[in-house]
């Protein structure tokens, strides 16, 4: 026995250092006669095992490999053809002319071949098959899909999924010989159809792996179909067996589905349809529930999942599903236990309440052997616990974030982040934790996360503040990541004049203007800056901030002179202090990389004239950093559900798009994107180089699920206004042509106001693959801003179409068909492009005047509450609030919020708003607007009449 | 009794003298080598076959000889690759349409293409004109004729015209073919 182990790892040895060429030169053997089976098999094994491992062959040796392979066809060795089909399907992409085996590996297939042959065959043949040979070998795979042995049934099924991509028509012929390979014949009601079904029971029910792969490719063949999908799901799951005759062969009826690998496919599949048709939501809960309940861990485990990830469940639902993997967490099998605290630390992001009554056995897994269940187990734990569990928790994690890997301390790091703004009591531990961690040793990644959860604890004030900022002063002190450092010194530079001692932070840096690198040491110089520039900074701390500066001068680095030499200038007045070091807006980011993007591109653009800030709109520090808290936030999200059920295509489509619709109209990262779509249409290219606004958001025209998905977005020209219709054809066995929007004007002001230009149709609309139409109109008198409501009808030309393909039928004309849509409507509100405008509510305000002024009070008796009024008066007015903050009203009786904006892009115009609140008299709200165009100040007022 | 002896040193004969050989048939496409390399192996005639994508491997056993055939597809973009399967062969077996008088042409080229090639110098070739069941098919002479086969004079070449549907001439090929398997190609001059 020894000996034989002490073979093998030597055999192992011994393919560890295979040689390449070597290799290839013993490829020779293959062309002796008489076969050698033993030694070329050996050699084969050797060839897979290069090119499993990675090696690269050149075309050239592949070909001569593969010829030399298919002398091997003489031997008729069992053991050595089978590493033949294997090599050959390892080859079948690197080598020319591997079509050369297709009548060897067709003979093979043949029923009257040994079932070894015929299903590596069947496999090995798919893979090298020409789609126009396809009809040759139809018979034979037709019928071996319906073989009763597993082996055999199951290579054809596999190999038909293969084929299935390359000849979608010919595989799709093949529906009801995978049907009843699904429907499986060890059913009673098959007897009478099938002669031999006593033997055919007895091999169905040892092997249902068949079932698996044949529910996969019923899938694919039906996938476009939405009513089949859903048949699939109700006959399979019991619910339809009732009117099961759908199936041509018929093995329909009852809930059939053996195997488990299979069961947990349907489950998926009822989800996706749940996706699809919400209608069916209730009915398919409740399969739902009765998979919770099914004997196979597997299944019940897949189906908790599904309803954790399901926006549209319910409480008590998830409750079950909580249940469910609660039995799973005390499992035996480490494999189970960590698919269930997985499902439940991803529920718990959401819904942390529902995950607590899981607390106890979380506990438990706390000291589990497996580490990675512990890591979620403590994670998930965090999310729920309360206060007192917290401390526990935190004492338990730093016993084991030694043995942990990386990536586990990423998503503790990350846990011990979201905690910290659950819990501002805890502030000190959270920080001694995570002071302990920096002082471990930790990848990059690890160490970012651990620094932004300090960050947060800094930036969210409160007495833990000076501390973190402390921890992060000692972190830098000895930080082998550039990066990490630079991030730092840029945070304290942010955060450290504000406090009660700066020179403390300033002794810290510049330390590192002493010790560091260049990029480091550039860094620390701009921190130093900001402490010099701070409104807070006494005469004795900006003399200090100077001297040190100003021994900046003689760094070696150029970047850091630099840098020393412009922050000395600039902190020399407050003038210049308060314009560039404390400037509390930034950049629209997404918007500017867009602009310097196009005057790059344009060859002539740096003749003309500098690249103009002033076309790219500012944001506050505060959105931008919303933003990023989104972005994270989406980013984290993504990295979690990426695995998840539903990952179908339609999926993220759908989750971006109720992203966009959710983002309130603060900055438009979208605009620059239409900009481009508009200037590729010739027709639209003529009103203007790039419309002056663009709306924020898309108005749906139609509800979210119907035949057509219709969503508005106007842009505001110089003259003209432009409708863009984004149309969405949901029905996959239809083209649309000729689409387009007719507008008419719902009274004769509007058709006196704006007056039709012209109007871009969309030539061909497939399924799935928005596209949009255009609708332009000149207004007529530039000076008034038109307001005006249009009916909206969908015009097109419906052909039938090949759903796979998505090519119109021959010889359809198709017909004409409209479709209504809501109506869609201009005003005020089009024209006025949200901006954030600095210093708003006192500077600007004061410096716009009061000559542009317009005020007007109003009595909005229907909202009962000033929150509810104020998000109307956003949603009118579609500026930018100045404070994000002043959107949430502290106090019910009365509040005041500023919004800031741009006129046509150009203008800037501030909105004053107070509002009070009675009881019984509803809101009542005194609007001002003061803006370098004072038509848009009574434009303003105007919208919310 | 005398026949029972007579088997058993039979196959104590085949035993000690059985012998291998190696043939591979080419030649255009719809030629019947698939169809001769059937009723060589089964001895019957089966008509309507698909074109051999590739090729197919046979074993067949006549008396003490066991005869390993590669039939090659004969359509143009498999022709490229006979010489890889002709190379160390026994004999190479070239079939030809006699009836088909368009192609004779098409076929000469290719014949002697593959005898151009220097991997093949010596092996001896068989050039069969199938299916002389036809009327209008080539006898030998015309055949040796349309393919110049008097001006190969480094190699064995003979010529038969066959009809593997009647099975004429068959045991003619056969009896050529088996003559040849004792034959090392190396020692041929």
């Amino acid at each position: 026995m020894s000996r034989k182990k002490d073979e093998d790892s030597d055999e192992l040895g011994a393919l560890m250092n295979l040689d390449h060429s070597v290799v290839l030169q013993e490829a020779r053997v293959f062309n002796e006669t008489p076969v050698r089976p033993r030694h070329s098999r050996l050699l084969l094994a050797k060839i897979l095992f290069l090119l499993y491992r990675g090696d690269t062959m050149s075309t050239a040796e592949a070909t001569n490999l593969f010829f030399s392979i298919t002398k091997l066809f003489q031997c008729t060795d069992m053991s050595l053809r089978q590493m033949v089909y294997l090599t050959i399907r390892e080859l079948s992409t690197i080598s020319e002319d591997v079509i050369m085996v297709t009548s060897s590996l067709m003979k093979d297939m043949q029923p009257n071949s040994e079932i070894t042959y015929r299903a590596n065959a069947m496999r090995a043949l798919c893979k090298i098959i020409e789609p126009s040979m396809l009809p040759g070998i139809e018979r034979f795979l037709k019928s071996a899909i319906v073989e009763k042995t597993p082996s055999i049934a199951s290579a054809a099924l596999v190999s038909s999924l293969h084929l299935f991509g390359e000849a979608k028509d010919v595989v799709r012929r093949w529906g009801n010989e995978v049907s009843e390979a699904l429907g499986g014949k060890a059913v009673a009601q098959g007897s009478s159809f099938f002669g031999g079904s006593a033997s055919q029971r007895q091999v169905a029910s040892t092997s249902n792996i068949v079932q698996y792969h044949a529910l996969g490719l019923l899938y694919a063949i039906r996938q476009h179909d939405r009513v089949a999908v859903l048949k699939l799901v109700q006959s399979l799951s019991g619910q339809g067996g009732r009117g099961g005759g759908w199936m041509g062969g018929g093995g329909g009826g009852g809930s059939a589905l053996r195997s488990n690998a299979a069961q947990v496919m349907l489950v998926r599949y009822a989800v996706r349809v749940m996706e699809n048709d919400p209608g069916l939501t209730a009915q398919l809960h409740a399969l739902l529930e009765e998979w919770l309940k099914h004997r196979s861990d597997m299944v019940s485990l897949e189906a908790a999942r599904a309803v954790c990830q399901l926006g549209s469940a319910t409480g008590g639902q998830v409750a079950a599903a909580v249940g469910a993997l609660q039995v799973f967490l005390s499992s035996p099998r480490a494999a189970v236990r960590f698919a269930a605290i997985r499902t439940l630390n991803a529920l718990a992001r959401t819904q942390a309440a529902a995950v607590a009554p899981c607390n106890v056995d979380m506990e438990g897994l706390i000291t589990d052997s497996n580490r990675s269940v512990a890591t979620f187990a403590i994670t998930t734990l965090l999310k729920t616990g309360n206060e007192a569990s917290v401390e526990r928790l935190m004492k338990q994690m730093q016993g084991f974030m030694s043995e942990i890997s990386d990536e586990f301390k990423i998503v503790v790091a990350e846990a011990v982040r979201s905690l910290c703004a659950k819990f501002p009591s805890k502030h000190g531990l959270f920080l001694g934790f995570l002071a302990g961690v920096l002082r471990d040793e930790g990848g990059f990644e690890f160490k970012r996360a651990a620094i932004e959860a300090v960050m947060d604890l800094a930036r969210q004030g409160g007495e833990s503040r000076e501390a973190a900022l402390a921890q992060l002063c000692e972190f830098i002190e000895d930080c082998e990541f550039s990066k990490l450092s630079v991030r730092v010194l840029h945070f304290l530079g942010d955060e450290g004049p504000a406090t009660a001692r700066p020179s403390v932070y300033i002794r810290h840096i510049y330390n590192r203007v002493v010790l560091e690198n260049a990029v480091v040491r550039a860094a620390a110089v701009s921190a130093l800056a900001k402490f010099g520039a701070a409104p807070r900074a006494d005469a004795a701390l900006q003399r200090s901030v100077r001297v040190l500066l100003t021994r900046c001068l003689d760094d070696r680095d150029d970047e850091v002179r630099d840098r020393a030499a412009w922050a000395l200038r600039m902190t020399a007045a407050d003038a210049t202090r308060a314009k560039y070091v404390r400037d509390d807006s930034t950049f629209s980011l997404p918007v500017l990389e867009r602009r310097l993007v196009e005057y790059c591109a344009d060859a002539g653009a740096a003749a003309r004239g500098r690249f103009s800030f002033g076309a790219v709109p500012r944001v506050s520090r505060a959105q931008e950093a919303d933003a990023r808290q989104r972005e994270r936030l989406d980013a984290m999200d993504a990295v979690l559900t990426g695995s998840a059920v539903s990952a179908g295509p339609a999926a993220p489509a759908t989750a971006s798009a109720a992203a966009a619709a959710a983002e309130p109209a603060t900055f438009s990262a979208a605009a620059p994107l239409y900009a481009a779509q508009l200037a590729a249409i010739p027709a639209l290219a003529a009103l203007g180089a790039q419309p002056l606004v663009s709306s924020a958001r898309a108005v749906a025209l139609t509800e979210a699920e119907t035949e057509y998905v219709v969503r508005c977005v106007k842009h505001v020209y110089e003259h003209h206004v432009v409708f863009q219709f984004d149309v969405t054809n949901t029905i996959a066995e239809q083209v649309l042509e000729q689409v387009e929007v007719a507008m008419e004007p719902a009274d004769d002001d509007a058709a006196a106001a704006l007056r039709p230009v012209v109007a871009v149709p969309i030539p061909e609309l497939r399924f799935d693959a928005p596209a949009s139409a255009y609708v332009a109109f000149e207004r007529v008198d530039p000076a008034v801003v038109p307001v005006a409501a249009f009916a909206c009808t969908l015009r097109f030309v419906v052909k039938e179409c090949d759903p796979a393909t998505g090519a119109p039928e021959d010889g359809d004309d198709g017909f004409e068909d409209e479709y209504s849509l809501e109506p869609a409507d201009v005003g005020a509100a089009d024209f006025m492009e949200p901006a954030y405008l600095p210093d708003a509510a006192a500077g600007l305000w004061d410096a716009l005047g009061a000559d542009s002024e317009a005020v007007e009070t109003f009595a909005l008796a229907s909202f009962d509450s000033i929150e509810d009024c104020l998000a109307r008066v956003c949603e009118l007015l579609a500026m930018s609030p100045a404070d994000p903050a002043a959107l949430k009203p502290r106090s019910k009786a009365a509040h005041q919020a500023v919004f800031t904006g741009k006129w046509l892009g150009r203008a800037r115009t501030v909105a004053r708003t107070r509002m009070t609140y009675q009881k019984g008299s509803g809101v009542t709200m005194e609007l001002a607007v003061r803006s370098e165009d004072a038509d848009a100040s009574e434009a303003v007022v105007g919208a919310i009449a | 009794m005398a026949s029972i002896l007579k088997a058993i040193l039979d196959w104590l004969r085949s035993l000690f003298w059985a012998e291998e050989m190696e043939l591979t048939l080419v030649g255009l496409q719809n030629s019947g080598k698939t169809t001769l390399v059937n009723v060589i192996a089964s001895g019957q005639f089966m008509e309507d076959m698909i074109p051999t994508v590739g090729f197919n491997m046979r074993k067949v056993t006549k008396g003490n000889v066991t005869m390993k055939l590669w039939d090659i597809g004969g359509q143009p973009r498999f022709r490229s690759m006979w010489e890889r399967y002709c190379r160390g062969v026994h004999a190479i077996v070239f079939v030809i349409d006699a009836a088909d008088h368009g192609k004779l042409d098409q076929a000469r080229a290719e014949l002697w293409s593959l005898l151009e090639k220097p991997q093949l110098g010596n092996i001896p070739v068989l050039v069969l004109g199938n299916k002389n069941d036809l009327d209008e098919a080539l006898t030998v002479d015309q055949l040796i004729e349309a393919m110049n086969l008097q001006a190969i004079t480094s190699r064995e070449v003979a010529c038969y015209s066959i009809s593997a549907k009647n099975q004429i001439n068959i045991d003619l090929t056969l009896k050529w073919l088996i003559k040849h398997s004792s034959t090392p190609t190396s020692l041929m001059l």
